[in-house]
């Protein structure tokens, strides 16, 4: 009767019984509203206080020529052309903003010496399929153009994207490939959302428990896709699952907790990448729910999810 | 997880932020993690490194609130409080302690001391309401949790389960905690038998009982809980449901009860669970009727199916009892209200 799943690491368990009302497991529409004010990320100035990183704001033409905001992180430091990061947000498709869950990418700023460009991608279901995805490509192209002003290095520019944020930047990669957009040097797929489908065993696994349930995904798809969600016309660049082609893509670092519903599509993503004879890095952290880096970041399990990521991005992104 | 807390006073200035502190310990004392865990959990709760020292033989660590050891020698501070004989913890706030500083240090001392093998829990008053509440404590030890709360011996009180999100428009005076169970941490408290219904969504009421009996109250009242569906029903009392709560409160999780089992069917139907709530109240087709607020014809039809799917007649002799129990039951093991967030009052969300 009840289902069999793996437990969540305890140190986990222990920020769970913190975060409950913040996050609930299962969030249907109506909390669409709620999740936007509890998911607002914190000021900016407060993040970035203390840290050699300078921050500017341009307006630029998203999907169908709207204007929307990215940020351009830099190390103050910084002296000619830097590698560079897009940075797409999570939020399960409906909320979140362009700074949502950014402090554990700004170590790649003041350490590696990157620029980021976080994006303000329109959000579902005001705004649904192509808007994020295409405001995304947006950013990414805008990026590549002024590269030289911006300070980016075009040789080594990388995507990088949490959960919701995960899914639009595999989706990103795939378009660049297909549309000979801009040359991506790498893709940083954190827990990503890739399956509108719903239909693998982990999803089934995690119905009601943890962060980011079977509920909350089909909350967010339906807000993204409406009523195309599941059916056969959905496009690969706003879920990659439906890619049937993952050659020639950027060398991708995937990392996923066994203990939530992404588990399986991420395996399956980063196996797909693989048969393709392509390069991906996978990650499965045993006993980690959804987003535990962001939601626990001081645990152990989340200590080594982070150091695991910051070794690759080095590996990828550093002088 | 400081930001976290500052969210949550933010979404609800009436929310008990000490309790979740007591949960997250109460939660890592479980999961028998190590000093440097335990170091981290009390740094990302307060924001500020988190430090602990023993003598012999002699190790001391400090850790951030990111979960990164400091490499420095380790200073004792002056201040430090003294987890047991030879152990000390500390926070390293610059300025005045927040508020949370000092419930923080508290659960710090007291899981450092119990992982180093020595803490006993009967060391730790805060925790006299688990003991009363747990059935496999002596009865004696019980009586004397009983008198440490201040609840005199031959009188009547009642648990209040509650999870730590619920919203208390009330809350009530009596002696509190945070008690785990296979639902998680809940927030417990006692109040006398005939105090007024506790105003708080979700919350259960247990049935009244002698301190000794207090432990059946707590199991009814999370039975009660489980039975809220707010906004409808926000709190619920396990008076309400007699001596079925205590048959309900004694049914393992995964029992083996094909009527429950043969009522997914039923509520794949959208009309489901509005119809079997009818009927379970109802001494009629008629009367289930009118309830639902829907056709006498109506009604029938739908009880056609449920006789069918069930196999045998909802309105007839022991079938009554059947499906009564097994819609209850099924609400247990379907029951979500222990995941969701309470509304945030002042602020209606949409």
């Amino acid at each position: 009767m009840t289902t069999a799943r793996p437990d969540f690491d305890p140190e986990l368990k222990a920020g769970l019984a913190v975060v409950g009302g913040v996050f609930p497991p299962t969030i249907t529409p109506d909390l669409i509203a709620f999740m936007r004010r509890s998911y607002a990320s914190p000021p900016i100035e407060d993040t970035l206080r203390g840290r050699p990183i300078a921050r500017h704001e341009e307006t630029i033409a998203g999907h169908g020529g709207d204007p929307i905001t990215v940020s351009v992180l830099r190390p103050t430091a910084a002296s000619g052309p830097r590698p560079g990061v897009l940075f797409v947000h999570s939020g399960g498709l409906m909320f979140g903003d362009r700074f949502s869950g950014a402090d554990l990418v700004l170590d790649w700023v003041d350490r590696l010496g990157a620029v980021l460009v976080a994006v303000e991608y329109r959000l579902a279901p005001e705004f649904p399929d192509p808007y994020p995805r295409e405001d995304v490509y947006a950013a990414c192209e805008w990026a590549a153009t002024h590269a030289e002003r911006l300070g980016i290095r075009r040789d080594r520019f990388l995507v990088a994207g949490a959960s919701s944020g995960g899914g639009l930047a595999a989706g990103l990669a795939l378009a660049a490939r297909d549309r000979g957009g801009p040359r991506l040097c790498g893709q940083v797929l954190d827990y990503p959302m890739l399956d509108d489908r719903g239909t693998t065993p982990s999803t089934g696994q995690f119905d009601g428990v943890g962060v980011w349930d079977r509920v909350s995904n089909e909350t967010g798809w339906t807000a993204l896709l409406g009523a195309a969600r599941g059916g056969p016309d959905v496009s690969p660049y706003a879920a990659p699952a439906r890619a049937t082609d993952l050659g020639r893509l950027p060398p991708a670092f995937i990392d996923v907790g066994a203990a939530e519903i992404f588990r399986d599509e991420a395996i399956a993503y980063a196996d797909g990448i693989w048969a393709a004879g392509g390069d991906a890095e996978l990650h499965v952290w045993s006993g980690g729910f959804h987003a535990f880096d962001i939601f626990a970041p001081h645990t152990v399990l989340a200590r080594g999810m982070i150091g695991t990521r910051d070794a690759w991005v080095e590996k990828v992104l550093a002088d | 997880m400081q930001e976290l807390l500052g969210r949550i006073s933010a979404l609800d200035p009436e929310a008990s932020l000490s309790l979740r502190v007591i949960a997250c310990f109460d939660e890592l004392v479980i999961g028998n993690v190590n000093t440097r865990a335990l170091l981290s959990a009390a740094a990302s709760l307060s924001g500020c490194t988190a430090g602990y020292h023993q003598d012999h033989p002699r190790r001391s660590m400090r850790v951030t609130p990111r979960g990164d050891v400091r490499p420095e020698e380790v200073l004792v501070p002056a201040d430090a409080g003294s987890a047991s004989e030879g152990l000390s913890v500390w926070l390293e706030r610059d300025g005045a302690p927040h508020v949370n500083d000092a419930i923080i240090l508290e659960r710090l001392a007291l899981a450092v001391r119990i992982r180093h093998g020595r803490g006993r829990r009967d060391l730790d008053n805060r925790r006299e309401l688990g003991l009363l509440l747990d059935a496999s404590v002596p009865v004696d030890d019980r009586r004397t949790a009983a008198a440490r709360l201040g609840l005199a011996a031959g009188c009547r009180h009642r648990v209040v389960a509650a999870p730590l999100f619920a919203a208390w428009t009330d809350h009530p005076a009596g002696p509190q905690d945070v008690v785990p169970t296979p639902f998680g941490p809940i927030h417990a408290v006692v109040v006398p038998h005939d105090h007024p219904p506790v105003v708080a969504s979700p919350a259960g009421t247990g049935v009244a009982g002698p301190v000794e009996q207090l432990h059946r109250s707590f199991r009814t009242a999370l039975v009660a809980l489980r039975l809220c569906l707010p906004p409808e029903l926000p709190s619920v009392q396990a008076d309400d449901y007699g001596g079925l709560v205590a048959l309900l409160a004694d049914t393992p999780a995964d029992a083996d009860l094909p009527d429950v089992d043969v009522l997914d069917t039923v509520m794949t139907h959208s009309w489901g669970g509005p119809t079997l709530d009818a009927v379970v109240r109802a001494g009629s087709v008629r009367q289930a009727a009118r309830l639902a607020g829907v056709h006498h014809s109506t009604m029938q039809t739908r009880l056609d199916v449920i006789a069918d799917v069930l196999g045998f007649d909802p309105f007839d002799g022991l079938g009554r009892s059947r499906v009564g129990m097994a819609y209850l039951v099924w609400r247990l093991r379907h029951s979500r209200v222990l995941d969701l967030p309470a509304p945030v009052r002042g602020n209606p969300m949409g």
